[in-house]
């Protein structure tokens, strides 16, 4: 991460390239923030791109102030990856005025738009196609505004079961749409030689509930129309409503391959808004989670992608592994998926006795499963048939459309958060970061595959940094809970355990955006702090999100079977889409 | 020939109703949907695979569309725009049909009790089994199974059809 220093001196060189379009600059842990105007935001964002080499759209997050004269606040989040630096631009806007679009500086921004659209109400005028992304189209209202209700259902009992509000009105209004909802979004469909086919949100390959519909000339596919929110669960909201430390809970619940990794991208967050600084051994402990994780999330990606391209034992021995990581989990937490041990000031508990010997037993037996795919998929002329020089996606276009992770990489970029923006103990590890050469499908494959290998190796090397026993969290008693010795001598823990559970902690007043290398990418937290005890704003810069926006360019002139070698190359996980 | 019913025991020969035979073959085969909503999905993969097999169970034949199943998982959290499509795919699949309720969101709405999420997908369909867990471990899956198995057992077509 670039200094302070020279990012002021960003800042005044962006205020010198655009002149009067900056109307001011902040500071806070170490992230510029610049304010704009509505009138200006376009301008500036254009000069940010062309001029300053800002090329990668991070993610855009709507904030909504109802006290204030311009209730929302947009903020965009941009870098620039060869110079690895980033600011904020932070734009306020009232409830009737449009925003300019984004979307022809970066393409990325077309959903990221939609999004707030959807969600808060914010216009974006010169938007291709503006309509709602996650909430149905018999939605009425914008669920993040603060005057919009958590809602949900009452559990009804005798003394309220008359006042009960209930919920079927609302989705009954959905019943029988779905032959129509083909039609949205496809106006110009309809000629006579063409075919719309509807696939998902049921479909054994889509990778959870997305919906596509394709209009076909043949085999061939001529536009590929993405549906996504059939999963949308309010995940933001429900965080804007819990405490800081009992929403690390919702967030294991988004991205459902690697529970622990979204534990620690929230918790890094909230660390970083309250500026503290978590013991060694927490830190390693972390990262052996957090790589554990990456296995067992890659195992399934290469499982089921290769399951859906015909090769089902490839399945079934990933999945022999995967259980190995979960028996871990298990072990360590008490629960196989969602064990929520990551927790802001550190992870839960300690290590189990035996916890040593346990990923020890694995991390031995892996390297041979590993070769074992390699040997399956690698040289398999099926196999390269299927993905050598399908949907390839160009290093610009990852760019444009701010791709992360495995599939920039397998498009050649070097971009791993771990070593350009290391967090926890990563430049302790030495690791190489695998990329692809031409960024096709078998390309994103490989990349895959090595990580697999490399995140072993972190593994190995993590555990033998950690001692079986040691700190394990933060001896800060305002964050993290006294241990039950001091609570039956030590009137003052006493008091630190009843805040702590009762009303939870206030970190101070602030925003910050935080990131890590999830399985799928840059997954991002942008916290607004109010001075509460729970987040004023939470809002996840998902992967997955980001990265199914390109399906369509990479469908479009392909053959319908490649569609699910496409969607399977990409990762995808439905809970982190949606949220 | 005067044969008495103990000889014809005897003789490997059982004697069951129509009934019992047609509920016993019901149970033995159930076909389920692939129908995957969130996390609790992954965890009925995990069902499929070698670890857990429920092909013991004589459910392991997944079917793509809802035309060819009898049983549809329910595998996570059921969005108020999702609720509609679950309604549709349950009237797609032909009689008899059950419906698992898998973990606590399908159940009740688990831990988001909030706009997006529709509290119960037994407010959408019927639900015959109840499965708790975030997300149920597979083997609470199976055993859910095994009880839906008990009930169809105990369903009497013939003699009560249901309306
Ligand atoms: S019950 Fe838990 S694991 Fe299952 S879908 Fe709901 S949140 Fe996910």
């Amino acid at each position: 991460m670039t200094t302070a220093a020279t990012d002021i001196s960003l800042a005044e060189l962006i205020k010198a390239r655009c002149p009067g379009a900056v109307t001011g600059a902040g500071e806070f842990r170490g992230e510029t923030t610049l304010t704009t105007t509505p009138e200006n935001l376009h301008r500036l964002l254009s000069t940010l791109k062309t001029d300053l080499g800002f090329n990668y759209l991070a993610d855009i997050a709507g904030a909504d102030y109802p006290g204030r004269s311009k209730r929302f606040e947009v903020n965009y989040q941009v870098s620039s990856i060869p110079a690895n630096r980033s600011v904020r631009v932070k734009v306020s806007v009232g409830e009737d005025e449009p925003l300019p679009t984004a979307t022809d500086v970066w393409k990325t921004a077309n959903w990221h738009e939609r999004e707030i659209f959807d969600l808060f109400g914010v216009r974006f005028s010169g938007h291709p196609d503006l309509r709602r992304i996650l909430c149905p189209d018999f939605w009425t209202g914008h669920p993040l505004r603060k005057d919009f209700p958590l809602d949900g259902e009452e559990v009804a009992f005798t003394h309220n079961q008359d006042s009960i509000k209930p919920q079927e009105a609302i989705w009954k209004k959905g019943l029988g749409k779905a032959e129509y909802a083909l039609e949205q979004g496809t106006a110009d469909v309809g000629e006579e030689t063409t075919m719309v086919i509807n696939m998902g949100p049921q479909h054994p390959s889509t990778h959870g509930v997305l919906r596509l519909v394709l209009q076909l000339d043949g085999e061939t596919v001529l536009r590929t129309i993405p549906h996504i929110g059939y999963l949308h669960t309010g995940i933001e909201k429900t965080a804007e409503n819990l405490t800081w430390q009992q929403a690390v809970v919702v967030t294991d619940r988004m991205d459902y391959l690697s529970p622990p990794t979204n534990n620690l991208a929230y918790a890094l967050a909230v660390e970083k808004l309250m500026g503290i600084e978590i013991p060694e051994r927490a830190q390693d402990i972390r990262v052996l989670i957090a790589e554990l994780t990456r296995l067992a999330s890659h195992l399934i990606a290469l499982g089921t992608h290769a399951m859906e391209l015909g090769a089902m034992s490839v399945f079934f021995y990933c999945w022999r592994d995967r259980e190995l990581i979960l028996d871990i989990m298990d072990f360590l937490s008490g629960v196989r998926m969602m064990t929520s041990f990551i927790n802001i000031g550190g992870v839960r508990a300690d290590l189990p006795d035996g916890f040593h010997k346990k990923v020890q037993d694995f991390l031995d037996v892996f390297p041979a499963s590993v070769d074992e795919y390699d040997g399956l998929l690698t040289n398999n002329r099926i196999w390269e048939k299927r993905t050598l020089g399908v949907s390839v996606i160009t290093p610009e276009e990852a760019l444009d459309y701010a791709l992360s992770g495995p599939n920039i990489r397998g498009s050649g970029i070097k971009w791993d958060l771990r070593k350009d923006r290391p967090y926890l103990t990563y430049p302790k590890y030495s690791f190489d970061v695998p990329v692809g050469k031409t960024g096709d499908v078998y390309d994103r494959y490989l990349v895959r595959l090595e990580e697999m290998r490399q995140s072993r190796e972190i593994c190995v090397q993590a555990l033998k940094q950690i001692s079986p026993r040691g700190e394990f969290r933060t001896a800060d008693r305002k964050i993290s809970p006294p241990p039950k010795e001091e609570l039956e001598r030590n009137m003052e823990a006493l008091i630190h355990h009843f805040l702590l559970y009762t009303r939870g902690f206030q970190p101070p007043e602030g925003e910050v955006y935080s990131a890590i290398e999830s399985a799928r990418g840059e997954l991002g937290i942008y916290l607004v702090s109010d001075g509460s005890n729970k987040p004023y704003r939470m809002h996840v810069r998902a992967p997955s999100f980001v990265s199914l926006q390109i399906l369509p360019a990479l469908c479009e002139g392909g053959l319908v079977a490649d569609v699910i070698a496409a969607i399977g190359s990409l990762d995808p996980v439905m809970g982190e889409v949606d949220r | 020939m005067n044969v008495t019913l103990d000889q014809l025991v005897g003789h490997g020969i059982i004697l069951t109703s129509v009934e019992d035979v047609l509920q016993w073959g019901r149970k033995s085969a159930i076909w389920p949907m692939i129908f995957g909503l969130a996390c609790c999905a992954i965890e009925m993969m995990g069902m499929v695979a070698p670890r857990f097999d429920v092909a013991r169970f004589g459910a392991e034949v997944f079917r793509g569309t809802p035309r060819q199943s009898d049983l549809i998982i329910i595998a996570g959290r059921l969005s108020v725009k999702m609720a509609p499509v679950l309604r549709r795919l349950y009237e797609q699949m032909p009689e008899p049909k059950w419906v698992l309720a898998m973990g606590a969101c399908a159940s009740c709405g688990g831990v988001f009790n909030n706009y997006a999420i529709v509290q119960g997908a037994d407010k959408v369909v019927p639900v015959d089994i109840y499965v708790p867990g975030c997300p149920p471990s597979p083997d609470a899956v199976i055993f859910g199974l095994m009880e839906l198995q008990k009930k169809i057992q105990a369903q009497r077509p013939l003699s009560q059809p249901v309306a």
